[in-house]
This record gives structure tokens, sequence and C-alpha cells, in this order.
């Protein structure tokens, strides 16, 4: 009989307590730094080393190079970059193994699509996806935060 | 009203009849759309979420939209369903549900039917739903359908006898069986009110109410994570919707019974408040029942069904019965 009184005066109190919810759809969720979103790639920094088609899991990533325009100048350029998200675990390794930061993460997470053609998304689309990026990419810092 | 229904009946009163048949419907579909409404709204604060609010302004049309999609649903009826019975049972369920609205007061010139055996009639053809639940459950052709019709067959029949005893004190107390006269008895104020001088008889009417309206914490009919929903599993659709509008009716017929029977009806707590109208009064009483019910579903768990059982027959009969006994022995002593 007291755990019923105690329950309804909870239950009371409960009522004009602040919700927990959020207005998602509604109110865009800010995520917190170091969190693995959809990569953000830059063309004019990318060496064409090929490390993160090599390392990625599921090998989502397909890449191409061309020789460089500027004759005077060594290496490739890249020509293509895309990246299939059917398969991508957004599992960071290509980030990290990326020596010049040409593929970084972001904060953006929303790929619901339609179809699944609309999932695999070329080098102008990931140009393109350059709000929220991640500010912390140096994989040479302490793991954890400072020391 | 009341004086209409003396007078021989010619087509002009039966049109009056129906007018006021069809208003009451109107009154009742309304109130269920807003308590349903009400009662997720309650439960999404308790549960610290907002609640409905997609549909409408802050989801007013929420119900709407969803008795929408009952009405548009397919209509199954399952091949190895006795059909007649399957068809004849969300009717069985509802008609009595509404029937009963006839005999309720609401102010003092608002009332439908002055019947002298209004509360028995209550009893009478509220216990005609079980019939209903218990075709539905079997016409069904389920063995869960079955097994819940069984089950809140067994609760209803088992809370009726303490749900009717316990308001023998009330009609002891004011002589009749008259809901007016009832109301009558108790105007004057809070004091005069018969939750006080009845409270065990209130109490026990309360519990055997909530159990009859087939709420939490006495659910166990439908008891949606036990027996999938109990007796109308097979059901969709319009039929569906039936069996939810007959509980909610059900919900608005016994919050006013508790009001007209327990909480003096239309009389204002405090005489100098008079000035507000009755019908004012009778509201506020009522949705503080309805909040009560819907309170109690946000915190209580669904009980056992052998406390159920031991609940109803060794505590709420017989503490009943003793009501009874201490209501007559006191009304001895009183009267000489």
């Amino acid at each position: 009989m007291k755990g019923i009184i105690k329950g309804l005066g909870v239950t009371f109190k409960s009522m004009t307590k602040k919700n927990v919810t959020y207005a998602y759809p509604d109110v865009p969720i800010e995520m917190p730094d170091r969190f693995r979103g959809i990569q953000y790639f830059e063309p004019d920094k990318c060496i064409v080393c090929n490390q993160c088609v090599r390392i990625c899991p599921t090998e989502c990533i397909t890449l191409t190079g061309k020789p460089n325009p500027d004759p005077e100048k060594k290496g490739k350029v890249i020509d293509t970059y895309d990246i299939n998200f059917e398969i991508c675990i957004l599992c960071d390794l290509c980030t990290e193994v990326c020596p010049t930061e040409a593929i970084v993460m972001t904060n953006n997470f929303e790929l619901s699509t339609y179809s699944r053609d609309d999932l695999f998304k070329n080098k102008e689309w990931l140009y393109a996806n350059n709000t929220k990026i991640r500010k912390e990419n140096n994989a040479a810092t302490p793991k954890g935060g400072a020391k | 009203m009341g004086d209409l229904l003396k007078e021989s009946l010619t087509w002009g009163h039966f049109l009056i009849f129906v007018l006021a048949a069809v208003v009451m419907l109107l009154i009742v579909l309304g109130f269920v759309t807003y308590t349903i409404l009400f009662e997720r709204k309650v439960l999404g604060w308790m549960q610290l979420r907002p609640g409905p609010n997609r549909v409408g302004p802050w989801g007013m049309l929420q119900t709407v939209a969803d008795v929408l999609k009952l009405l548009i649903k397919e209509d199954t009826i399952p091949q190895k369903a006795d059909r007649p019975l399957f068809i004849l049972a969300p009717v069985l369920v509802f008609v009595p549900s509404f029937a009963v609205i006839a005999t309720l007061p609401f102010s003092k010139s608002l009332y439908n039917a002055d019947l002298n055996v209004g509360l028995l009639y209550y009893a009478a053809l509220s216990s005609i739903s079980t019939i209903g639940v218990v075709l539905g459950g079997w016409a069904s052709n389920n063995k869960y359908a079955l097994l819940g019709g069984m089950r809140s067959a067994a609760q209803m029949i088992s809370y009726e006898i303490p749900l009717v005893i316990s308001v023998v004190g009330v009609i002891m107390m004011s002589g009749s069986l008259n809901l007016r006269t009832i109301v009558d008895g108790q105007l004057g104020g809070i004091w005069h009110w018969n939750f006080l001088p009845q409270i065990i008889g209130f109490v026990v009417f309360v519990i055997a109410a909530v159990s009859e309206l087939n709420r939490t914490p006495f659910d166990l009919a439908e008891a949606e994570s036990e027996l999938v929903a109990g007796y109308f599993v097979e059901y969709s659709g319009f039929r569906w919707a039936f069996f939810m509008l007959a509980e909610y009716v059900y919900m608005f017929a016994m919050s006013t019974l508790i009001t007209v029977l327990f909480l003096g009806g239309w009389d204002a707590p405090l005489p100098f408040l008079n000035f507000i109208p009755g019908l004012v009064w009778f509201a506020l009483k009522f949705l503080l029942v309805v909040f009560f019910l819907i309170w109690l579903r946000g915190t209580m768990p669904r009980i056992r069904i052998d406390q159920l059982m031991g609940l109803g027959w060794k505590v709420l009969l017989p503490l009943a019965l003793v009501n009874i006994l201490v209501t007559a022995a006191y009304l001895g002593i009183i009267n000489g």
C-alpha cells in the first residue's frame, strides 16, 4: 500500500520533469569530435599512394590516378576516387593511414536513401561534403588524449 | 427528457430520443478521442517524453488519424473462425457500454433517463459485455484469444461481485437505486459526499472498477506482453476499433458512476461555490477520476492471475461485506 502511494508520487512528480528525448529530425544532433562520420576527401592533397585502398577492410574504396598534368613535376594526381557506402563501415582506418590527410572524417552521418545506387559516392561528392570536418585527425597524437 | 419518457410514444418523441442518442454518441466519441490523446500525453510525460505531437497542433489529430487508419484497414475474418459469432462479438461488447450511459445523470437537469433501478441497470448491462468478450475469444478459433477470453471472463465475473456489493452501503444510506436520488442525498458540501462515510466501499469500488475496465494493473485479459492481445488478437480494422471504443466508453461510464456514487455528482465542494454551475463541478470531478485511472496505469505493473483472484475473493469481497455490516449497524443505531 505504501509502495503504491510512493510510486504514484514518483510518476506524478516526473510529469513536470524535463523530457529526455531529442527533437531529432527537426533539430540535428551535434556529434562529439572524434565521431566517425562520412569522409571528406580533398583531391589536391592526395598523392595516389593507394594506402587507403589496401587497408580498407571491406574494400569499399576504389581509386585511379593519372600522370601529373604539369610535366615538370613527378608523381601522379588523383583521377577518380569512389567510396561505396553500401559496405563502408566507417572504421576510420583509411583516414588514419593517409599520410597527407587527404581523406578525413566528418561529423555528418545521414546516409539513408531510397536507392542503393545513391550510396556510391564519387570524388566530387566527397569533396563537397566539407561541413563539420573532424579537427583531430593526426594519428600520431597519443591515443586517449594528452598524457 | 424525463417527462417526455413518461408520455406515450409518438413519432415526434421518437425523433427527439433518436437525436438525443446521436448527440450523446457524438459526445462520447469526442470524449474517447481526446481521452486516448490525454492518456498518451500523460503517460508520455510520466516517462519523460513529450507524447504524440506530430499530427495536428499538439498532436490533437493523432487519434483521428489512428481511427482513420483502422477504418481503411482490411477487415480480416479467419477462415476457421465462427463467422456469425465473430461478427456479433464486437457489437455485443459495444452496445451495452453505450446503453448504460442512458441512466447516468450529469447535472440536476441534464440526464437521459430517470430510472429508479439505475444502478441495477448499469450492473446488469455491463455484465453482458463479458459475454461478448468470451464470444470474441471463442469465435476467433485461436488459443491465445480463447485464453484471453477465459481470463477476462473469470476476472470480470470475480470483480463484478465486490463492485456491486461495495455500493450496497451507498444504496442503504440514500435508500434508493436511482442515481439522481443518490446524488440528491449528498448535496451540501464535501463532508456530505459518500466517499467519506463509505471510505471502505469507495476504495473497494475503485479497485473493482479498474479491474472491470480491464486497465493496468488488472489488464490481464489483454496482457500485450503475454497473450499477444488477449481476446481480440484475431480482430482487425473497425471490429478491433469497436473493442477499443467499448473499453473507453466504459471508462467514461465508470468515471461518471464513481463521480455520481461517491464524489457528490454535480455538488460543489463548499456551499458558497454553488454559483458555479453543477455541470462544471461534475466535469472537474469526472476528469479527476479519468486522470487517476491514467495515473494508475503509468505507475503500476500488471499483477499475476493468482494475485488477481486472491485480491478479488479474499480481500475485496470480505471488505465489501464488512462495509455493508458496518453501514447497517450504524444506520440501525442512528434510526433506533
